[in-house]
Formats: structure tokens, C-alpha cells, sequence
């Protein structure tokens, strides 16, 4: 063949490469306009007011937020407890699923579903049953006199690390979950040791899961306000500082700065967890064999003790909120009682059912939403494929009061055809699904990338067009993750609090807001009575679809993701 | 979008009510004659109670409430300036409604009966008019003082004194109205000088700046800490609760904040929300404030024996300091920087 040829097949190769890249912009602005109105346009807003000073616009908020010694010091603490958190909120996760998806440790369903408790209440109530259980008064310190002050630094760290536990646990998990056991047996059978197999078999496999899931927790982390106000005591983090900054002193301003300042560990975040997975490769093949866990005692006692210590801090927790719940005065009269389930709050019960309309609507919207992102990023390369990526993962750096807020001062506004829905339900079920777009979208991710190319390939060999393959290839396999994501929409919006406070309106309390105010008010008991009925609605909700697919031959779908 | 918009709000009853009220209000005048909006920082029981009172003088009136704390409220009131949502301000903070850019929003109107609220408790332009109010108090835990063998304190003043340190939690100003009342009442009563000595002492003392203003009194209630800074309705309710505590008043005087309405300029229903106002100074009103509330500025009305058996006076303004509301608005900024810089953790 002379160079001449190969000349010019390379540059044919080329040529069609770059139409087909071209042609992805197509589907990419698609699925990317929703995206820049409900993501970036709230968040121009936000960056315009940072810069808004009553001398016109500049930088003075920004230099004095950096010349302020105090703002130094709450950014070293949000950092000292965001690192601490995700390191150990991933040790115990990973062991966690690991211990399910690759042990013969028994209870591992019962394991899976203590896992995921925490998901089903507002993680304000987590903090609440920390001191509960280990305040100046708690349960422990009253029993054992031990004199234990958790408020501060590692009241914060220890809460947080219960917050974000099961984020990090279901992302683990699935990308543990999956799994081709040739190359163990090849491992073996080359007289690798368990441990070397698991180094240099098993991490690499789940380093994109790995960054997904430290991603996550840092971001979760850093920009949660709930668990450090509860328990902080008087640690401030730069989270805490957003919400005194707007709700005590009315100064959008400087909020905006610290939530723009926020954007930038994300950011960097975002670029590392992208750098790993640039490197990922498919993990199932046609070629590939199912890994079935073998027993190995030593091994299983240890993951199972291991499972048993985590399950049980969750289950206190949850535990003393519910106790606290049914007795009559905390702490000084515990005989049973039902007076707080009689829910004097202005609206009474219906913010429940608003949060379930809610709830409902964020799931089916969030489900289209994250999966048309992640297929288009997947399977539509182009020169937007990054922007658009970026902006999938941006609401998880976005402190959800900063997102409300953004969307109070973009959409308040009746020039702004979004106006029309601005004070509805429909808009906090918005909200809910742009402020849980970067999870929704990296669970839809990680299960899209862990399904080979070869499969497209198949069935583009075999004629089938793209649309073919995605309604016949692509859609069956990600059905388990899609049932998945709609699960999680549902359960995020049932329990959020810090997107909405700004978008509530006197017609569209919902429940988690209604936790919140009785707290404040002191109505510890009724707080936890109404987080126990959020709890038992998203547990109905999951038994019901349980029930469902079950019915339709979908037994081993994992629910809760 | 339009179209799938569209189909889904067609399925939400709520959200079609919220929207005809926002946006097609022309269109629904017989409706909307008969329904406001009201944005308050009232607690939600004081707004159930009060409503189902204003609905048996009223009852063709739909009186739509947004509950939010004072700087949750201030956050959304200004957020919200170009196009405000709600037709009155009902029960909110004096030193919140003195902002100047708060004035820019509302109307002066005077309710019937106005005389019945003493001139102290009015904005000299009419703007707005105070009907209730709440003041300083510490919830101070029996148990724990009788465990850690404390006396029990009567003062400010008594606060600093070293047998309480690591067991005094109050608000912390920055983010809680009655935690800058109470700072804004020391610095009017001690002078600036005394007054920020006062808090240097007293806050080697503080165990925690907790960012609300009831729950240094659920805490001390609950045990956690001894002595919870506070407001006097909060230790009465949790001493109805059954709680082992007591309420103490500070004996230099309590400071105070006022709750007050105002007529939004921007309402689209003028004359109900007139009424409404009207009605809160209606006898059936001033009786029931004095259910919920240890300050009402109306003259007639009893208050409740639960009140005075928790130690509140007969005359309660002979237990309030005189605040000088303009003082804590105008120097709200300052202050709360200073204290920040200099004590805030």
C-alpha cells in the first residue's frame, strides 16, 4: 500500500470522525439548554450579585471576604472537616460494599437496606440523634457519666460522616457490583495472593466509582449546612456561614461570594474525578463471567464485624429519633406517647402530601433528565460534550440555598417565561431535580460506562440504528439503574431542605421544611414524629415498587441507588 | 417545555390555585377580593390560632400565610422587592422594618382603633404599627443546677461570674433577632464601652453562640446547658411542657423586640388587606394575643394566669427595658461587625 493511500484514509477517517462530532452537538444542546436555564442562568444571577456593591459593580465583596482572618479561618475548617469526612466516610463504605457485593458474609439484603437508612430522613434529624445519644444530656452521658462534649469539630465530622455514608456506599456498590471473574481466576490461577488481587485487580476496577464517590463526599460535605448547624456548636464552616450571611443579615452579597468561593473546590474536584475516569475502561464484555463470591472465613468475619459496627451506628441513630418520637417529654419524662403525632404545624399533615407530589414529579423529570445527559455525553462526542458535562456535575458544588436563591432572583420575575411557574409545586420539583442533577447523572454514568462499546458495535454490525440500540441494547440493561434514579429522586426530594426554604410558598410547604420549623421551635419531639412519617412514606413508596417489579419478573433490581 | 409545563400543572390542583393567584388576578377579582397574602414571622400554633379567631370575624377573608423566622423573611422580602409576592406584613420585627429599603416597599395606613396602641409603639409616618411583641429571658435548668451545686442567677450581671463558665448559651446575633436585642439592650443600658467589656466578660462564660433564639432555651430544657438566654414566651411554653426550669428575668431590664404590620404598596387588594389590618387590633385579636404572647401593646385584655405563675409582672413594662428600636436598626451593622471580629468563634 502506497503512503499515498493511507494518506488518504487516514484523513477520511478523519473527516467522518469529525462529522459525527460535529452531529453531536446537535443532541448535546438539546439536552443542554433545560440544563443552563435551570443551572447556570440561577447561578449568572448568583455570581452577578457577588459582584454587586453599592458603588455599582466590582470586587470589594470579594476582598473583604479575603482580607477577613475570620473567613480565612472557617474556610481551613471546612476544609479540615470535608477531608477528615471523606476519608472516612469511604473506608467504611467500601467496606461496607464490599462486604456485600464480594463476601458470603450472611444478612448481606438486611446490611444493604440498614446502609441506605440514613437516606430516608432529613439528615437534620441524623445530627439530632447524635446529641440525643452522646449530648451534654444524652442518653450516654446521662447512663455512663462520661462527660463526653461532641459539639464541634467531631460532632460535625461524625454526622456528616453518617450524611454522606450511603451516597458513597451505593456508589461503591455498584461499581463493586459488577465484576468479570476470569481475571480473578487468571490472578489466581498465576498465584496471586487474595490481597495482591485485590490491589491490582479490584481498586483499578472501581477507581472510577472511587472518584465518583469521593467527588460526591467532599462536595456533599463542604456544602451542607444542616449537620453543622445541629451540632456544630460554635465550628463555624463556610456552609454555616452562607446560611448567617442570607438568613441572619439579609447580606445576599457576601452569601454569594462565600457560595462562588464553594464552586472552586468542586470545580477541582470535578476535574480530578474526570482525569481517573478518562482512563476507565469497560468492565463487562460479551466475553465476561459474573464474579460469584467464595466463602472465605477469615475474610467474611472480619467484613461482617466490620458491618456490624457500621449497621449499628446507623440504627442508633435512627433508633433514638424514633424513641424520642413516642415518649412523652425528652428527656425527663420517656413514657409512651403519641401527643406529638398530632401535627399542630399551620398546615397540619398536607406538607407531606406536597412533598410527595413533589417527590413524584422530581422523579420522573429527573430520570429523563440525568439519563439524556449522561447517554449524550456517552455515545454523541463533540466539542460540547465537556461544557455539557460540567454543567451535569456543576449543581453538586452548589449549595442548595445558593441554588434557591439564584432561583428567587432569576425567576421572580415576570418577564421570565419560567415565571409562569414560579410559587408552585412544580418549580420545587425543578429545584429538586437540578440540585441532585451531578448524583442522578453520575449513577446513570458509571452504570453507562460499565457497559461495553462492543454491544453498540454488535448492533450496529447487525444493522440496528442508534435508536434501535438504545431502545433495545442500551435501555434494557440501564432498566435496574433507571428504576434506580427515579427511587432516588424520589427519596432526595422527600427529605430536602436547603434547595426549597426559598421556594416554599404559603400553598407549597413541604415536609422537610415543616421538620425544620418544628425544630426551631423547639418541638424536638414532633420534628422527629414528622421525620418518622417521612421515613415511613419513602418505605411504603419503596415496598410498593418493590412489590411492583417483582410482579413484572424484575426480582434482583437494586432499589435504592 | 410549554406544552409538557402545561399538562403537568394541569394535574396539580395547588399549583393551578397559585399561579391563577399570581399571575391572572384580573381575571379572578371575586376571588381575589377575598383573599391576601400574609408574610410573618408569627410561630406557626400563634398563626393557627390567631387565624381561626380572624376567620369568626371574617369568614369571606382568605388570609394565605408564609411562615419564615425574621432574617429568613428579610432574605425573602428583599429577594423578592421587585415583584413582592404578598399584599401585607403581618408580626414582624420592628428593628427588621425600620430598614430603609423595607420602607421603600410598604404604605402608610392608619387601622381603625388605632389609638387603642400607645404612640411608642407606631412609626411616626404611619407605616407600621406594633401589636405584640417578645422579650429577653433565661430558661435556667433546676436539675443541672442543683447536680453542679449552681446558684441560681437573677442578672446580666450575675452571668459573668465564674461558677457558670462552659454553662451559658445564647444567640448568636449575627444570624438570631433575639440575640442582637440582647446585645443591642446591653449596649444601651451599660454604654458602649462598659457594654462591650460586658461581653468580653461574659463570654468567657459562653459555651455556645447558638445560631436561633429558642433553642438556647430548648437546650438549658433539655439539660444540655444550665442557663439558656432566650425569650420569655419560650421558657413559659416549655415550663407548661413540664420542664425543670426556671424563667428568670433579667433584673437590669429585659430587652425587647416588637412585632409589627404593614401594608405592602405593591398589594393588588388593597381594601382586604386593610380589613385584615383593621382586624388586628380588634378586641377578638387582642385577646387572643395575649394566649401566645408576654408583650401586647393594645390597652384592654387580661393576661393569662400561666404567664404570671412563670414570673412574668402584672405591669410588663415595668420588667422591659426602654429599647430604643432606632438605635438597634441604625447601628445593627456596626455592632454585629464588632462583635464578629471580636467575639464571634
Amino acid at each position: 500500500m502506497s503512503t499515498l493511500a493511507v494518506d488518504q484514509a487516514a484523513s477520511q477517517s478523519r473527516r467522518k470522525n469529525r462529522k459525527s462530532r460535529m452531529a453531536g452537538i446537535v443532541p448535546a444542546i438539546i439536552v443542554g439548554i433545560p440544563l443552563a436555564l435551570f443551572v447556570l442562568f440561577p447561578l449568572t444571577h448568583i455570581l452577578g450579585r457577588s459582584f454587586s456593591t453599592p458603588d455599582g459593580y466590582g470586587l470589594a465583596n470579594y476582598a473583604a471576604m479575603l482580607g477577613n482572618e475570620r473567613f480565612l479561618r472557617i474556610t481551613w475548617n471546612s476544609f479540615a472537616v470535608t477531608i477528615v469526612t471523606t476519608i472516612l466516610a469511604i473506608v467504611f463504605a467500601y467496606t461496607f460494599a464490599y462486604a456485600i457485593q464480594r463476601s458470603t458474609m450472611p444478612f448481606r439484603n438486611l446490611f444493604r437496606l440498614i446502609a441506605v437508612l440514613p437516606l430516608f430522613a432529613p439528615s437534620l434529624v441524623q445530627a439530632q440523634g447524635l446529641v440525643l445519644l452522646f449530648g451534654r444530656n444524652g442518653i450516654i452521658n446521662r447512663t455512663f457519666d462520661l462527660g463526653i462534649d461532641l459539639y464541634g469539630y467531631w460532632g460535625i465530622v461524625i454526622a456528616s460522616v453518617l450524611y454522606v455514608f450511603p451516597y458513597a456506599f451505593l456508589i461503591l456498590s455498584a461499581a463493586l457490583a459488577v465484576a468479570d471473574a476470569r481475571i480473578y481466576e487468571s490472578a489466581e490461577m498465576l498465584g496471586a495472593s487474595k490481597w495482591r488481587a485485590f490491589r491490582t485487580v479490584t481498586l483499578p476496577a472501581t477507581r472510577y466509582g472511587l472518584a465518583a464517590a469521593i467527588f460526591v463526599c467532599f462536595t456533599l460535605v463542604i456544602t451542607d449546612f444542616g449537620n453543622p448547624m445541629v451540632i456544630g456548636g460554635d465550628y463555624t464552616v463556610l456552609a454555616s456561614e452562607v446560611y448567617n450571611q442570607v438568613i441572619g443579615q439579609a447580606n445576599f452579597e457576601m452569601g454569594t461570594v462565600i457560595g462562588m468561593v464553594l464552586l472552586i473546590p468542586a470545580a477541582i474536584a470535578a476535574i480530578v474525578e474526570k482525569r481517573v475516569s478518562a482512563k476507565q475502561y469497560a468492565l463487562i464484555s460479551e466475553h465476561s463471567k459474573p464474579l460469584v463470591p467464595q466463602q472465605d472465613r477469615m475474610r467474611d468475619r472480619f467484613l461482617l464485624a466490620a458491618a456490624l459496627l457500621i449497621s449499628l451506628a446507623i440504627l442508633l441513630i435512627v433508633a433514638v429519633v424514633v424513641f424520642a418520637s413516642f415518649v412523652h417529654l425528652w428527656p425527663y419524662r420517656m413514657n409512651f406517647s403519641l401527643r406529638h403525632y398530632a401535627f399542630d404545624v399551620q398546615n397540619g399533615i398536607q406538607p407531606l402530601w406536597n412533598s410527595i407530589y413533589i417527590s413524584v414529579m422530581a422523579a420522573g423529570i429527573g430520570v429523563v433528565v440525568v439519563t439524556a445527559a449522561a447517554y449524550v455525553i456517552e455515545k454523541f462526542p463533540s466539542p460540547a460534550t465537556r461544557a455539557l458535562y460540567f454543567l451535569s456535575i456543576l449543581p453538586a458544588a452548589v449549595p442548595g440555598m445558593v441554588l434557591g436563591l439564584g432561583y428567587i432572583l432569576a425567576f421572580n420575575n415576570p418577564m421570565n417565561p419560567v415565571y409562569a411557574i414560579y410559587g408552585t409545586l412544580f418549580i420545587i420539583a425543578i429545584a429538586n431535580v437540578y440540585y441532585y442533577h451531578a448524583h442522578g447523572f453520575l449513577i446513570s454514568g458509571t452504570s453507562m460506562k460499565q457497559i461495553s462499546g462492543r454491544f453498540d458495535e454488535a448492533s450496529a454490525t447487525l444493522g440496528g440504528s442508534r435508536l434501535q440500540t438504545f431502545t433495545k441494547v442500551t435501555l434494557p440493561l440501564l432498566f435496574p439503574t433507571l428504576v434506580g434514579i427515579a427511587v432516588f429522586f424520589f427519596m432526595r426530594s422527600m427529605v430536602t431542605l436547603s434547595a426549597v426554604i426559598f421556594l416554599i410558598t404559603p400553598n407549597t410547604q413541604v415536609a422537610a421544611v415543616s421538620v425544620l420549623y418544628l425544630q426551631d421551635r423547639g418541638a424536638t419531639n414532633q420534628a422527629a414524629a414528622f421525620s418518622v412519617c417521612i421515613i415511613a412514606t419513602i418505605m411504603v413508596v419503596l415496598l410498593a415498587v418493590r412489590l411492583l417489579l417483582n410482579a413484572t419478573g424484575h426480582k434482583n433490581v437494586s432499589l435504592i441507588r | 417545555m410549554t406544552m409538557s409545563t402545561f399538562s403537568i400543572r394541569g394535574t396539580f390542583r395547588g399549583a393551578i390555585a397559585a399561579l391563577a393567584f399570581s399571575t391572572t388576578m384580573g381575571l379572578a377579582t371575586a376571588q381575589a377580593a377575598d383573599a391576601i397574602t400574609a408574610y410573618t414571622s408569627y410561630e406557626e400554633d400563634e398563626i393557627a390560632a390567631f387565624l381561626a379567631r380572624a376567620k369568626e370575624d371574617m369568614p369571606d377573608l382568605t388570609v394565605n400565610v408564609l411562615r419564615l423566622s425574621s432574617g429568613d423573611l428579610h432574605a425573602r422580602i428583599l429577594a423578592e422587592a421587585s415583584n413582592p409576592q404578598h399584599d401585607v406584613i403581618w408580626g414582624w420585627a420592628v428593628t427588621s422594618l425600620i430598614d430603609p429599603r423595607i420602607g421603600e416597599l410598604t404604605e402608610a395606613y392608619s387601622p381603625a382603633n388605632i389609638d387603642r396602641i400607645a404612640p411608642q409603639f407606631r412609626d411616626p409616618n404611619g407605616k407600621w404599627f406594633a401589636t405584640t411583641g417578645y422579650m429577653a429571658a433565661f430558661c435556667v435548668n433546676d436539675e443541672v443546677l442543683k447536680a453542679k451545686n449552681l446558684t441560681m442567677p437573677t442578672s446580666w450581671a450575675d452571668l459573668v461570674k465564674p461558677e457558670y463558665k462552659g454553662e451559658v448559651v445564647m444567640p448568636n446575633p449575627a444570624s438570631s433577632g433575639t440575640g442582637y436585642l440582647m446585645i443591642a439592650s446591653i449596649l444601651q443600658m451599660m454604654g458602649e464601652e462598659k457594654g462591650w467589656q460586658y461581653l468580653k466578660d461574659l463570654d468567657a462564660n459562653i459555651a455556645q453562640y447558638i445560631k436561633s433564639g429558642s433553642r438556647p432555651c430548648n437546650a438549658a430544657s433539655e439539660g444540655e446547658f444550665a442557663i439558656g438566654a432566650s425569650f420569655a414566651l419560650r421558657a413559659i411554653k416549655n415550663i407548661a411542657e413540664g420542664y425543670p426550669i426556671t424563667m428568670v428575668i433579667p433584673s437590669e431590664g429585659a430587652g425587647n423586640e416588637l412585632e409589627a404590620n404593614a401594608l405592602m404598596a405593591g398589594s393588588k387588594n388593597k381594601d382586604a388587606a386593610k380589613r385584615f389590618l383593621d382586624w388586628t387590633i380588634s378586641d377578638n385579636a387582642v385577646n387572643e394575643y395575649y394566649n401566645w404572647k408576654e408583650i401586647v401593646t393594645a390597652t384592654g385584655g387580661t393576661m393569662p394566669e400561666r404567664f404570671k405563675s412563670a414570673g412574668l409582672p402584672e405591669d410588663i413594662s415595668s420588667v422591659m427595658w426602654k429599647m430604643d428600636f432606632a438605635w438597634s436598626a441604625e447601628n445593627r451593622a456596626r455592632v454585629l461587625e464588632q462583635w464578629q471580629k471580636e467575639l464571634e468563634r
